[in-house]
């Protein structure tokens, strides 16, 4: 008997570490790559290896780092519902040619988004921050809101950014513990009906 | 219970290796009947666990529910094995403490029914609930979420009182059968050999084990003897605490505890008989035996008979014009038929047990028991699914009959008490050894000879 | 089959954030979600904040104003026009289900032709344009037909204007319901074709002779509306409504009175009563009443009396009550179209002259036209052509005469001799276009979003044929589209409207209002001199048989409505049945014949036989039995095919003396000994003396007789255990204060007055609409497992010598101070917010369905399969159904209880919003529910209970309020007026 179960308690062992190891090694490359394109780089990399950056990659891969944080765009310039609906809002093709019909003509990125604007087509962006289905989120109740929340405060850093990844968990948990510090609302139907 | 009497194994005298070798041959080669009879219950319980999977696929719109009864066949059968898990505890326990020595050979089997039984109720509030993968919701346990449970609710009442039963009844069958086992240990080889060395917990029978060994049976009995009394009545305020007419009632506590019991020891009937022929140990559990049974079975079904007219009787007088529609449905409505199997089977059959030749008529025992057990199933259904058709508002009542998945799985349910119980009955003493010892007098000089 | 839609491109319509179709499954699931923004920003479109958009309702003739909300850019709601003149911002059942007409996963989804193997496939636009052009070339325009539906507007003049340029006259219209009796009477005895205006508002006595005036009878929420104004109780006054009929219709509900003359002899009965009112209390007789005197002499109530099997006496009665106010006469109902129909209307016509109420409650002027003139003759004519070849091509637009006709008149067969042609159009929610139901009335309808599939409106279908045909078209067929077509007209409209400003100003506030209204003058009218012809025979048709009537489903209208689920779910006024047909009968007839309920009937006339259950029903005389028109379709979608009965089927295709269509028919029954349980939610219909809906009479309340209702004890209660309830009540009152439940929150509540509710359940399907409630489908009701969070309970009362009266109850969430069904809840799951909600969090219940059985009103509901799976057999969304789901509500998934919120979503945005403006309170009206907010007779009331000065309030502190089951001490936060009967005196 214990002859047997030595060895697989052995090799169990190597594995779990092994795997934790490669896990915290995956967790810390991509923070070296956001970590070299922060606010003030003004050469950012213009092709970044799009797959190992953290978060889904983009149909087009659009920059936060170099929109919010190198040329410090307001995020409701974009995202223009955040103040006064429960959805944000993406920017339509308009907004973006409304500078990329003048800039930024040699980046291929950009090129995509005029081929897609000439195209007359949507660009399918992938989401990154997902609740279920059975929480209502106003984010105008949030923006707006007396605690004077940043955007920051729950998407992370995006102007650091090169690809988004979901920052915080957005599980309820996570959730609560800023409506209890905050002293705002934890009535069930305020978030689920 | 002083009353009842005592009698000892008709064996002339046995010795008491003749004992150990008599109980110790119930667990000798099972015979093919064995494996069929054991194949078959198998079979019963895989088609009762595929009808479940289909229900948790489709919903539980598969069952036959029909609003407002929106509880049926799974919380009747519920309450019917929490039932029959009574007795065990009963005879084991408050026997034991009453010193009633007749319990001796009977009492294995009870434990064991009572822990097979918790184990199978156990099963059906998962059956029943709407999203069988939340359940354990209802375990409070420390979230991030800082969700709690609601200990207003019954049901969460209900989590830890057949939890806690479930616990103690384990504890004190497993003690129980620490000499035993470790009696029969030697007596095999191989695998089994394995089991008992484990079980038997190191068991050399030395005082100081014997001292402490009847200390912790002792105190165990005193343990579950008031879990006989809680465990039900909390089973029944389920029930009680909720304001539907004919289940709003303040009877129900000592109603159902009597009923349980009284299902219970049928229960109990209802298996000693096959096996004391099967075992061949009718030296050990005689008709004596039976007829103490049958008083016990005699006591609480008046009691449930008298529970019966006191809801009706309370429902007239109460003058409360719902409770009196509600049991007036009961006895004359769509469902009389189940009113009357209940109100036959464990209202009246349970007189002809005044009568001796009854009483020490196995046959006769083991078909009343039968009937019994029955009674008990129907009187939880027409607690739930008669007083639930039947309740406030004219517009919305509704009549429900179970479909072929709910009939799947309590057949599923049986075979699933069954399976375990045959188990057991082939690997472990049904009869306590130790404790047949301790009731035949000292074998004389001369048969110590043989 | 029709492509499904491609989702990229409805995703391009739907705009951003992920949609509606919220699934409720376990916690964030990794699937990855596009988010698809839109390629242009739509004008005044947000994101998340509804946008609505004005325009008409098109489900049947009256022309309601729609407010059609629109979320990224989906239409996921239509609520009434709160500045229409019609609705007033109130909406019937089938105008609610309007938006199933245009996310209906039958609908044509594209041009389609067939191949050579008879299949359809779909085929370009320009492809069917030039095929029609090419085929259309062949047939010389005077043999080309043009069949449609009550279109009056410009599309009207359009298709006249376009078989003239093809140089043909032959247009049909064909309304099913085309109110040709009535017509006829104002023909006979005014000299004019049209329907008078009626105003309900100012009758005090309304005397209805088998009008649906709540159903479907020319304008029902109009009239909703108005006669409740006038009939329902208010401080001490309200008005009397007698009704005449064979048949207790769910009109019938809210009256006084019920009179069942013989089937057929309404009409001798208003004649009598006419004569009686010109005899004896002629005071307000206009003086050339005289005239019709010799007429009313041969209608003496003692003649009459045994004719229709109505007291002299009673005649007598209801004259001195008729003429003592002002009072209405109706007549001219389908549901009571027989072949003498003309007559009854000409009688009730000839009453209302001599009784002074032309002029007074009955307007000409302002004339409404159902039918657009047409009748069912000018079908039975088109018929005729067909069959001897006259007519090369023929197409047909808004009508469905292959369903709603009797197969005698043929249209069926006759049509396979006629190369047909059906563009498929626009949804009336995604065309332009404008609808004229009265004079003075000019509604517009504009697209509320892009069409959902690859149709084209039929305006601009024929705009480009009149091009595409050879020579050149007239100057008025040159526009370029139908919305220009459309403008054109409107330029007219405002000269006509003598309107000054430019006109891009007069279509935009028209736009925003959805149409302009003017009171057209009314014109006096003089009885003519064929009046004096008039002769009231009573229907002849009855022999030993039993009358059959064919009445309208004011679900289903004349059938339009059957492949709505919302509409087939709703579960019918009177017989509270479902997805099915059924034959009325009375319970006595039922036990002479030894019929039972849900036996399966054979029904057969002299036209043919259909087969359907049979439901009990003591409102309907013992020789009659009734039907509802509207199932029995052979085609029209997977929810109207094949199910239950064509009533048609059984009529006389002979057009009657008024060119109409007899909806009455000897019958005989035969019980096929076949059973069906039938598809219902009245689990009994009998209130066992439990007082759930109260009512009480005008003389009992005015005279202080009316005592709250109390449930029979056999046992005096003795004092002292009141006392101890008492203190164990005021406990718990204490207890449920201590969370703050009254005081800086507000209470939210409701208050039912059941003197206004007439049962016409426009509140269950707008709640439907609202909450995303799955329609579960026949099987599913039949084991009363239907998910509707709100039902109208209805009992009857009376029966054998008492008179049959039905009352009503509108159940919905009581929202309980002391709710049964929270303390239960091992996982609270539900539970009492601050506001005073009764919450329901769906993503915390596990389904042990415990509050179910300890909630006393059993108003919650189970989800017993996956109604939102495609995968699952139950699913309620088909695409492109789906689109309708309200996104601001979660769509429940398997083995979770839900019930009625009080529209918590609506409550809550209205809060956020009222926080961005900075104001801590709601506005009392600020929050309005579904079911309040689309109720014609303005029955529900939403509100805070703590405001005093709030409306809800105010009702819940009426004498008449009580709650449903008082004695169980739970607080309901639903607040039930009593109902309030006019009884006169005698009867």
């Amino acid at each position: 008997m214990r002859k047997l179960i030595l060895p697989v308690v052995k090799v169990l062992t190597v594995a779990v570490s092994g795997g934790a190891l490669i896990y915290a090694v995956a967790r810390v490359l991509p923070a070296q790559q956001t970590g070299q394109t922060s606010i003030g780089v003004v050469e950012v990399p213009v092709d970044v290896d799009t797959a190992s950056l953290r978060g889904p990659v983009q149909p087009i891969f659009y920059r936060h780092d170099v929109h919010a944080g190198q040329y410090e765009m307001d995020c409701l310039y974009c995202h223009f519902a955040a103040e006064v609906s429960q959805s944000p809002g993406m920017p339509t093709i308009s907004t973006c040619m409304g500078c990329h019909l003048i800039a930024g003509a040699a980046n291929p990125e950009v090129q995509k988004l005029r081929e897609a604007a000439a195209a007359d087509t949507v660009v399918p962006w992938v989401e990154v921050h997902k609740l279920p289905p059975f929480v209502r989120f106003p984010h105008m109740r949030h923006v707006m809101s007396e605690a004077e929340m940043e955007c920051q405060d729950c998407h992370g850093p995006v102007e650091e950014m090169p690809q988004v990844y979901q920052f915080a968990s957005l599980k309820m948990g996570w959730c609560l513990d800023c409506h209890l510090e905050e002293e705002a609302t934890t009535e069930c139907t305020a978030c689920h009906y | 219970m002083a009353t009842i009497a005592q009698p000892e194994p008709a064996v002339e005298h046995p010795s008491y290796a003749q004992v150990t070798r008599d109980i110790a041959a119930t667990l000798g080669r099972p015979s093919r009947g064995y494996f069929i009879l054991l194949g078959s219950v198998v079979t019963v319980l895989a088609v009762g666990a595929g009808a479940l999977l289909y229900q948790i696929r489709m919903g539980l719109g598969v069952a036959g529910y029909t609003p407002p009864v929106m509880w049926g066949v799974y919380i009747a059968t519920f309450v019917f094995w929490v039932g029959i898990a009574h007795s065990g505890t009963l005879i084991s326990a408050i026997l034991y403490l009453f010193r009633s020595a007749w319990r001796t050979s009977v009492y294995r089997t009870a434990e064991a029914m009572t822990v097979f039984a918790v184990m199978t109720a156990g099963l059906f509030p998962l059956i029943h609930v709407g999203r069988i993968w939340y359940a354990y919701w209802l375990i409070p346990y420390p979230n991030q979420r800082q969700l709690w449970v609601n200990f207003k609710s019954p049901l969460v009442w209900d989590l830890f009182a057949i939890g806690t039963y479930f616990t103690v009844s384990t504890v004190f069958l497993i003690v129980g059968l620490v000499p035993d086992v470790a009696a029969v240990r030697e007596k095999f080889t191989g695998w089994r050999k394995k089991l008992y060395t484990i079980t038997s917990l190191n068991w050399r029978g030395t005082d100081q084990q014997w001292r402490h060994y009847t200390r912790a049976y002792l105190y165990l009995a005193a343990l579950a003897t008031p879990l006989v009394l809680s465990v039900h009545s909390v089973v029944s305020w389920d029930f009680a605490m909720s304001i539907v007419p004919g289940w709003h009632a303040t009877i129900f506590a000592p109603y159902f505890v009597a009923g349980a019991i009284y299902s219970g020891v049928a229960m109990v009937v209802t298996l000693l008989v096959p096996l004391r022929k099967v075992f061949h140990v009718e030296e050990y559990i005689t008709v004596d035996h039976f007829e103490n049974l049958a008083k016990l079975l005699l006591l609480t079904g008046m009691i449930v008979g008298y529970a019966y007219a006191t809801e009706y009787f309370i429902a007239w007088y109460s003058g409360n014009p719902f409770e009196r529609a509600a049991f007036w449905n009961r006895a004359f409505g769509e469902y009389w038929w189940a009113s009357w199997t209940m109100i036959i089977c464990n209202g009246v059959l349970p007189w002809m047990l005044w009568f001796r030749k009854v009483r020490r008529s196995i046959p006769a025992l083991f078909l009343l028991s039968l009937f019994v057990n029955l009674g008990m199933w129907f009187e939880r259904f027409v607690i739930i699914v008669v007083s639930l058709s039947f309740e406030y508002e004219p517009y919305a009542m509704g009549h429900y009959t179970p479909s072929w998945v709910e009939w799947a799985i309590l057949a599923g349910s049986f075979a699933w008490f069954f399976m375990w119980f045959l188990l057991f009955a082939k690997n472990f003493p049904t009869i306590s050894i130790t404790e047949v010892k301790e009731i035949i007098p000292m074998p004389r000089k001369s048969q110590a000879k043989v | 089959m029709p492509k499904e839609m491609d989702r990229r491109g409805f995703l391009k319509v739907l705009g951003v954030t992920g949609g509606g179709a919220a699934a409720l499954s376990g916690c964030s699931s990794d699937s990855a979600e596009k988010l698809i923004p839109y390629l242009v920003p739509p004008d005044y479109q947000i994101p998340g904040v509804p946008t609505y958009y004005a325009t008409t309702c098109r489900e049947c003739p009256a022309g309601c104003g729609l407010h059609v909300k629109v979320r990224e850019g989906r239409a996921v709601k239509v609520e009434g026009n709160p500045e229409s003149p019609i609705n007033r911002g109130a909406l019937c059942a089938r105008g609610q289900a309007s938006l199933q007409g245009l996310y209906n996963p039958d609908r044509l989804r594209g041009p389609m032709a067939r191949t050579a193997d008879g299949e359809f496939e779909p085929i370009s636009w320009d492809d069917a344009i030039a095929r029609v052009t090419q085929a259309l070339a062949g047939v010389d325009g005077d043999r080309m037909w043009f069949l449609t539906g009550n279109e009056a507007g410009s599309f009207d003049s359009l298709v006249n204007e376009w078989l003239a340029a093809v140089g043909s006259q032959s247009r049909v219209v064909y309304e099913p319901f085309g109110y040709e009796a009535l017509r006829y009477a104002s023909r006979e005895i005014f000299g004019m074709d049209t329907v008078p205006e009626y105003r309900f508002a100012d009758a005090e006595f309304v005397l209805s002779f088998g009008t649906d005036f709540l159903e479907t009878w020319l304008n029902p929420v109009q009239y909703a509306r108005e006669f409740a104004a006038s009939h329902s109780y208010a401080d001490g006054r309200m008005g009397r409504y007698v009704h005449v009929d064979a048949r207790l219709g769910m009109t019938a509900f809210s009256a006084d009175e019920w009179v069942a003359p013989t089937p057929g002899t309404e009409g001798l009965l208003a004649m009598a009563i006419a004569n009686v009112v010109l005899r004896d209390h002629g005071e307000n007789a206009p003086r050339d009443s005289s005239r019709l005197r010799a007429l009313l002499d041969q209608y003496e109530p003692e003649t009459v009396a045994d004719r229709c099997g109505v007291p002299a006496d009673r005649i007598r009665r209801l004259a001195e009550e008729f003429s003592a106010v002002p009072s209405l006469a109706l007549a001219g109902g389908m549901g009571a179209q027989h072949d003498d129909a003309h007559s009854t209307a000409a009688a009730a016509h000839i009453l209302n002259y001599v009784a002074g109420n032309v002029g007074r409650t009955v307007m000409f002027g302002a004339d409404r036209d159902p039918a657009a003139g047409s009748t069912y003759r000018g079908l039975a004519d088109l018929v005729d052509a067909m069959r001897d070849g006259q007519v090369g091509a023929l197409f047909v637009h808004g009508a469905n005469p292959a369903y709603a006709s009797p197969q005698g008149t043929g249209f069926s067969e006759a049509m396979g001799q006629v190369g047909l042609k059906v563009p498929p159009d626009h949804d009336p929610m995604e065309q332009w276009n404008d609808f004229e139901p009265q004079a003075g009335t000019y509604l517009l309808q504009q697209p509320a979003m892009q069409p959902v599939f690859e149709t084209r409106q039929t305006g601009d279908v024929l705009l480009q044929l009149a091009g595409a045909m050879g020579d050149a078209p007239p100057a008025q067929l040159s526009a370029a589209n139908y919305k220009e077509y459309l403008q054109q007209r409107w330029r007219q409209i405002q000269r006509q409207l003598r309107d000054g400003s430019p006109f891009e100003d007069f279509w935009i506030e028209s736009l925003r209002v959805g149409g302009v209204h003017r009171e057209a003058p009314t014109r006096p009218v003089r009885v003519v001199g064929t009046a004096s012809r008039v002769s009231v025979t009573g229907w002849s048709g009855l022999g030993d048989d039993f009358a059959l009537i064919a009445y309208p489903s004011p679900a289903l209208f004349d059938g339009r409505g059957a492949n709505r689920p919302w509409l087939q779910e709703l579960p019918d006024p009177v017989s509270k049945i479902a997805w099915s047909s059924w034959v009325e009968l009375h319970p006595d007839t039922a036990e002479r014949l030894g019929i039972a309920e849900g036996d399966v009937l054979e029904v057969s006339s002299a036209a043919g036989s259909v087969t359907a259950p049979a439901f009990l029903y003591p409102g309907i005389s013992p020789n009659v039995v009734a039907m509802p028109i509207g199932q029995g379709h052979t085609a029209f979608g997977r929810y109207a095919e094949n199910r239950g009965a064509n009533v048609y089927h059984l009529l006389g295709s002979e057009p009657t003396a008024f060119a109409g269509l007899s909806h009455y028919t000897a019958v005989t029954i035969r019980n096929t000994g076949e059973h069906e349980r039938l598809a219902t939610n009245a689990g009994r219909s009998r209130q066992m003396g439990r007082g759930l809906s109260q009512s009480t009479t005008l003389l009992a309340i005015t005279s202080g007789e009316d005592h709250p209702f109390h449930i029979e004890h056999a046992a005096e209660v003795p004092e002292h255990v009141e006392r101890v309830l008492e203190e164990v009540q005021e406990a718990q009152t204490q207890e449920t204060k201590r969370g703050n439940y009254a005081g800086e929150h507000p209470r939210w509540a409701m208050a039912v007055d059941l003197s206004r509710c007439t049962g016409c359940s426009a509140c269950v399907t707008a709640c439907h609409a609202e909450n995303n409630i799955p329609t579960v489908g026949k099987e599913l009701v039949q084991h009363g497992r239907e998910m509707s969070w709100l039902r109208i309970e209805r009992y009857f009362e009376g029966g054998g010598d008492e008179p049959v009266k039905v009352e009503l109850l509108p159940m919905m969430c009581q929202h309980c101070e002391r709710a049964p069904c929270e303390p239960v809840c091992p996982v609270f799951a539900t539970y009492h917010t601050p506001d005073g909600l009764n919450a329901q969090i769906y993503n915390r219940c596990v389904g042990t369905r415990y509050c179910a059985n300890n909630c006393p009103y059993k108003v919650r509901y189970f989800n017993w399969f996956d109604h939102q799976h495609e995968a699952d057999a139950a699913y309620a969304w088909p695409d492109p159904l789906h689109m309708l789901l309200n996104p601001d509500v979660t769509v429940r998934s398997k083995g979770v209880m839900e019930k009625c919120t009080f529209c918590v979503q609506r409550v809550r945005s209205a809060q956020d919003q009222a926080r961005l403006e900075g104001r801590d309170n709601l506005r009392d009206g600020e929050v309005r529910t579904a079911c309040q907010q689309t109720c014609p007779s303005e029955a529900l009331v939403f509100g805070d209970l703590n405001d005093p000065d709030s409306a809800v309030s105010r009702l819940a502190a009426s004498e008449r309020g009580y709650h449903v089951l008082e004695g169980l001490n739970t607080a309901p936060g639903v607040t039930y007026l009593k109902k309030v009967r006019n009884v006169a005196e005698e009867a």
